[in-house]
């Protein structure tokens, strides 16, 4: 205790003339003058008066800690004082084929409020180019890292008001060594980012002032970038770790962005992140070797809504609450393709009030909704949202307060009724029961069919169409209506719906909640036959930009037989996830059919042989399956398309523990699905053995 | 309709014969089985009914039962039995055992003696027996031993002794049992044990470990509200103990053998998360926790994570 007070002194002594300046321009706001400047200079290093401004000199003259008489004459003409009370102003006027700025340190952490960084100044930009507000015109400004370097964060923001445009960042990470450092990101915001290292020069914990809210900035803008991204919208060399953490601030708005790419969440909260709005967004592609989910709130986040986002092929859950404060309103937003490496729920809400609405939830190797037992979590409201192709229930509420691992990723399945009030405290949105149809059929009348069941006394039936057929709990496709449950807790509902329709319902009340799912019952005709419905050919949605203008559609030529013949696996050296040159042959094959059919997708088994232990080999297993995951996005093939399973040495190819053997077992297995009537035969090569 | 009557009549019939012969061979006095210790007896059923041939008679087998050999004269015979008021005690406990000696014979046991011999580190309270009916004539204790001798011991008679032991810090080193026996002229010496289990109660060197997974927000290593537990995190200890956390990110870990002891975070149980850096403790910079555990003391083991990327890289 003692010891940790003397570092903190020694830190005030060693650190008060960094601090001072930090501190300053923060204390004296009012008093920073203001300029509207260009920045014409794509380099990066020290501040010194040369020809060219460059973007960390813009910043530093904005935060006050440089004036412009520091500077030299070519650069004081591109710096413009401005009148007080309007916020400096940041664009950029770089030379062509110059555009990107490789960082090769820190840049100041910003703190003049109401800073605008405009990239959409720079000669270039075209914003025509937006044909949807979720995918941005490419940027024309990239901010990354010099080769060679390791920068933790892109810009930091520490003032209220700041607004970061158009820009593209990427390459935000710090390498692996013998001490983390803190999370790095391509933006980072908070009142006093913590610093990247852990130091004996750290500041004292009070000088984060994480328990004042008025500290945090507020109000800070991030519209129109790519974050994770380059402009030509390739895989960076290298991915940034996180995309926007907004560790302390309020009413930070996250909107129009492209966030992609990232080895952990796309947008993540630490501690305060009150009023955060994230909306239009495209997430697509993180969490691919980090935290897994595209969206994670933790912390304070009361008053938060995230809107009309598409939440795209990411490694975990769409969006994960994990034991946060306050609640948050999720509503318009497309969640789909999600949990490519863990199956997790699309959406798993810790904590009570919030609100799930007019979401489209598909395509996800777990439930929908998953609401948690643990910590108490209640009056969460899920209604209007379309479901589609889910492993799991669209909502599931965990009971009997479980909270084994398989609880806080899937969910723990279809509850029974209630049979005690205990189960109120110990079940997610207070064990409101599912409705239960009378019966698992209903004959349909003349014109209508007259729909029964039970549900909670005075709780909102809402019925739904279910188009999947098969499992009891299929995915609730389309809302049909809503009907109120009497006092005595029976409902009816008489619908025109067609003989063959699948309904199923959810119970909500605004005292507990919307509840799971209700088994699937059916309409029969007049005569008591369930007729076939014609089926519907659902295409699946994907996870691209829009395609520039509509140009002239042709009809696509009908599927003709056809046979294909792809490879179906790729092996591995001892104790190795690397791919061979031998291997990488093989993986283009493999890339070349999934780009020529663009409906395949492929589930990638990682296989070890059985030597080491089963924990050690499911991770080498995964590792592998990752790097041949990364070796197909490299080459172009959609993230949405691929599914992580890892298998560890369970599934041995082989059986014989031969050095030819062990090697057939070290593999990773491509299995191709939806393929659609296609003819593959699926090779199982052996050109890239690897004996040892 | 008359051949079912006649049916039914017949099946009651038996029926009856059954039962009364149930009767016959259990219900008789309880007595004659005591006073008829070598007779034999027999027995055998018989029915009677009503056959399409007129009425019949059938007789079952017979079966027999007892052959018992008459007991030996009887031997001068005492009995022993020991209690206590517990099966498991501590050091500072005070136990009270009990005995009881009857006497089984036709003669009379005089003297009747009994010595209790105590385990290692169990002491006798003084003046604490109490005997009923009788009351010893000479008592004679030692601190692990008590010698009671009474006049004498009638036929059929019994004597209950009770008195307190205390456990010194000496009995977790004792087996806990005792053994008490029961003497007198011409009486065969009877014996009776009794075990009781010692635990090391306040005098255990075993030690306790608490500690928490959580979010640390402020990287100073400790959890501040805000900060949220991690549940099911996986800690391993040098052991080989695997503790789970709670839904709070919280374990303790009970009776630690005490000495240097390790404990590490098993990353692999929290997907997403690494450990998080120590801003001011370079020593909490560690994915494992070392403690110099005192005998009987507390040690803690708190591991700060934070959300984590480039997994690949480790």
């Amino acid at each position: 205790m003692n010891q940790r007070w003397w570092i903190g002194y020694g830190a005030i002594a060693l650190g008060l003339p960094a601090v001072g300046m930090a501190i300053a321009p923060a204390l004296g706001q009012s008093a920073l003058a203001t300029y509207s400047m260009r920045v014409t200079s794509g380099d990066d290093g020290p501040v010194q008066p040369d020809q060219g401004l460059t973007l960390r000199e813009a910043i530093e003259l904005a935060n006050g800690t440089l004036t412009p008489e520091q500077l030299s004459e070519a650069e004081q003409a591109l710096v413009q004082p401005l009148p007080a009370g309007q916020g400096s102003r940041i664009g950029f006027d770089l030379p062509a084929g110059q555009t990107t700025i490789a960082l090769v340190d820190l840049l100041p952490e910003i703190v003049a409020p109401e800073l605008v960084i405009d990239g959409t100044t720079q000669a270039g930009y075209d914003a025509e180019a937006t044909y949807d507000p979720k995918f941005p015109a490419a940027p024309a400004v990239s901010l990354t890292v010099a080769e060679g370097s390791e920068v933790a964060r892109g810009l930091t923001i520490a003032a209220d008001g700041v607004t970061v445009r158009g820009l593209s960042l990427y390459g935000f990470r710090t390498s692996d060594r013998a001490t983390q450092t803190t999370p790095p990101s391509d933006i980072f915001v908070s009142a006093l980012a913590p610093p990247v290292d852990a130091s004996p020069l750290s500041p004292v914990l009070a000088l984060f002032r994480l328990d004042q809210p008025d500290a945090a900035p507020r109000g800070v803008v991030i519209e129109q970038n790519w974050l994770g991204l380059p402009p030509d919208g390739e895989f960076p060399t290298v991915p940034s770790a996180f995309g926007v953490t907004v560790f302390n601030a309020v009413e930070t708005t996250i909107r129009n962005n492209r966030i992609q790419n990232h080895d952990g969440s796309a947008i993540i909260t630490g501690f305060r992140a009150d009023g955060l709005q994230v909306s239009e967004n495209a997430i697509i592609g993180n969490g691919l070797a980090g935290m897994p989910d595209a969206i994670r709130l933790e912390g304070t986040i009361a008053a938060s809504a995230i809107t009309d986002n598409l939440i795209c092929a990411n490694d975990g859950s769409g969006i994960y609450l994990f034991k946060p404060e306050g609640a948050t309103q999720i509503s318009g937003n497309a969640i789909q393709y999600n949990g490519r490496r863990f199956e997790r729920a699309a959406v798993y809400l810790m904590g009570s009030d919030h609100q799930l609405s007019d979401n489209f939830i598909g395509y996800q190797p777990g439930p929908g909704v998953a609401v948690t037992a643990f910590p108490e979590s209640h009056r969460n409201q899920i209604r209007g949202n379309r479901y589609a192709e889910l492993d799991g229930l669209a909502i599931d509420l965990n009971t009997q307060g479980n909270t084994e691992v398989q609880d806080f990723q899937k969910g723990d399945g279809p509850n029974p009724p209630r049979n005690s009030h205990h189960r109120r405290r110990e079940t997610g949105n207070a064990a409101i029961n599912a409705p239960q149809f009378d019966a698992y059929s209903f004959a349909s009348g003349a014109a209508e069919v007259t729909l029964t069941g039970t549900a909670d006394p005075g709780s909102e039936v809402d019925l739904y169409r279910v188009a999947e057929d098969g499992f009891p709990y299929s995915p609730l496709t389309e809302p049909l209506g809503t009907v109120t449950a009497s006092p005595e807790g029976t409902f009816s509902a008489s619908l025109a719906l067609p003989p063959g329709t699948r309904v199923s319902a959810i119970a909500t009340d605004p005292a507990w909640g919307t509840s799971e799912p209700a088994a699937v019952s059916s309409v029969l005709a007049a005569d008591g036959t369930l007729p076939d419905l014609p089926a519907t050919p659902v295409e699946p949605p994907s996870c691209n930009p829009p395609e520039p203008p509509p140009a002239p559609v042709e009809p696509p030529p009908p599927l003709e037989p056809l046979r294909l013949e792809i490879p179906r696996n790729v092996h591995f050296a001892l104790d190795r996830s690397n791919i061979s040159p031998e291997s990488a042959g093989v993986l283009d094959q493999i890339a070349a059919a999934l780009l020529e059919y663009p409906f395949l997708t492929v589930e990638l088994h990682g296989h070890t042989d059985p030597r080491a232990s089963a924990a050690y080999n499911l991770a080498l297993s995964e590792r592998r399956s990752l790097a041949a995951r990364e070796y197909l996005i490299r080459k172009g093939v959609p993230m949405e398309r691929m599914r992580i399973v890892p298998l560890g040495e369970t599934q041995r190819r082989s059986e014989g523990s031969g050095r030819v053997e062990y090697a057939r077992d070290r593999r990773v297995e491509f299995i191709f699905t939806d393929v659609r009537g296609l003819d593959i035969i699926f090779l199982n090569q052996e050109a890239d053995l690897q004996l040892e | 309709m008359r051949r079912i009557q006649r049916r039914l009549y017949r099946g009651l019939l038996f029926l009856l014969a059954l039962v009364l012969s149930y009767c016959l061979s259990h219900a008789g006095p309880s007595s004659t089985v005591a006073q008829a210790q070598s007779q034999i007896f027999v027995n055998q059923a018989s029915a009677q009914f009503v056959g399409p041939n007129g009425p019949a008679t059938t007789v079952s087998n017979q079966t027999q039962v007892g052959t018992l050999t008459p007991p030996g004269p009887l031997l001068p015979l005492l009995q022993i039995t020991k209690t206590a008021d517990r099966a498991a005690a501590e050091p500072g406990d005070v136990a009270i055992y009990r005995l009881l000696v009857t006497n089984l014979s036709t003669q009379p046991a005089t003297p009747l003696t009994i010595t209790d011999q105590l385990p290692l580190g169990l002491l006798y309270v003084p003046n604490s027996v109490q005997t009923t009916p009788q009351q010893p004539t000479q008592v004679v204790a030692t601190d692990s031993s008590l010698t009671l001798t009474f006049a004498s011991l009638g036929p059929g008679e019994s004597v209950s002794v009770a008195y307190g032991v205390l456990l010194t810090p000496d009995a977790v080193r004792g087996g806990g049992r005792n053994i008490a026996q029961a003497s007198a002229p011409g009486f065969t010496p009877v014996t009776a044990a009794y075990q009781m289990t010692i635990r090391p109660g306040i005098l255990a060197d075993c030690g306790t470990i608490l500690g928490r997974v959580f979010v640390d927000k402020n990287f100073d290593g400790q959890q501040q509200p805000g900060e949220a537990g991690v549940p099911n995190a996986v800690i391993f200890m040098d052991d080989g103990n695997r503790i789970l956390t709670d839904p709070d990110g919280l374990f303790s870990l009970a009776n630690v053998l005490p000495g240097y002891r390790v404990g590490t975070l098993d990353l692999y149980s929290l997907p997403g998360y690494t450990l998080a850096p120590n801003l001011y403790r370079i020593e909490e910079n560690s994915v494992s926790r070392f403690v110099r555990l005192s005998p009987g003391g507390l040690g803690r083991m708190n591991f700060a994570v934070t959300p984590t990327f480039g997994e690949e890289q480790s």
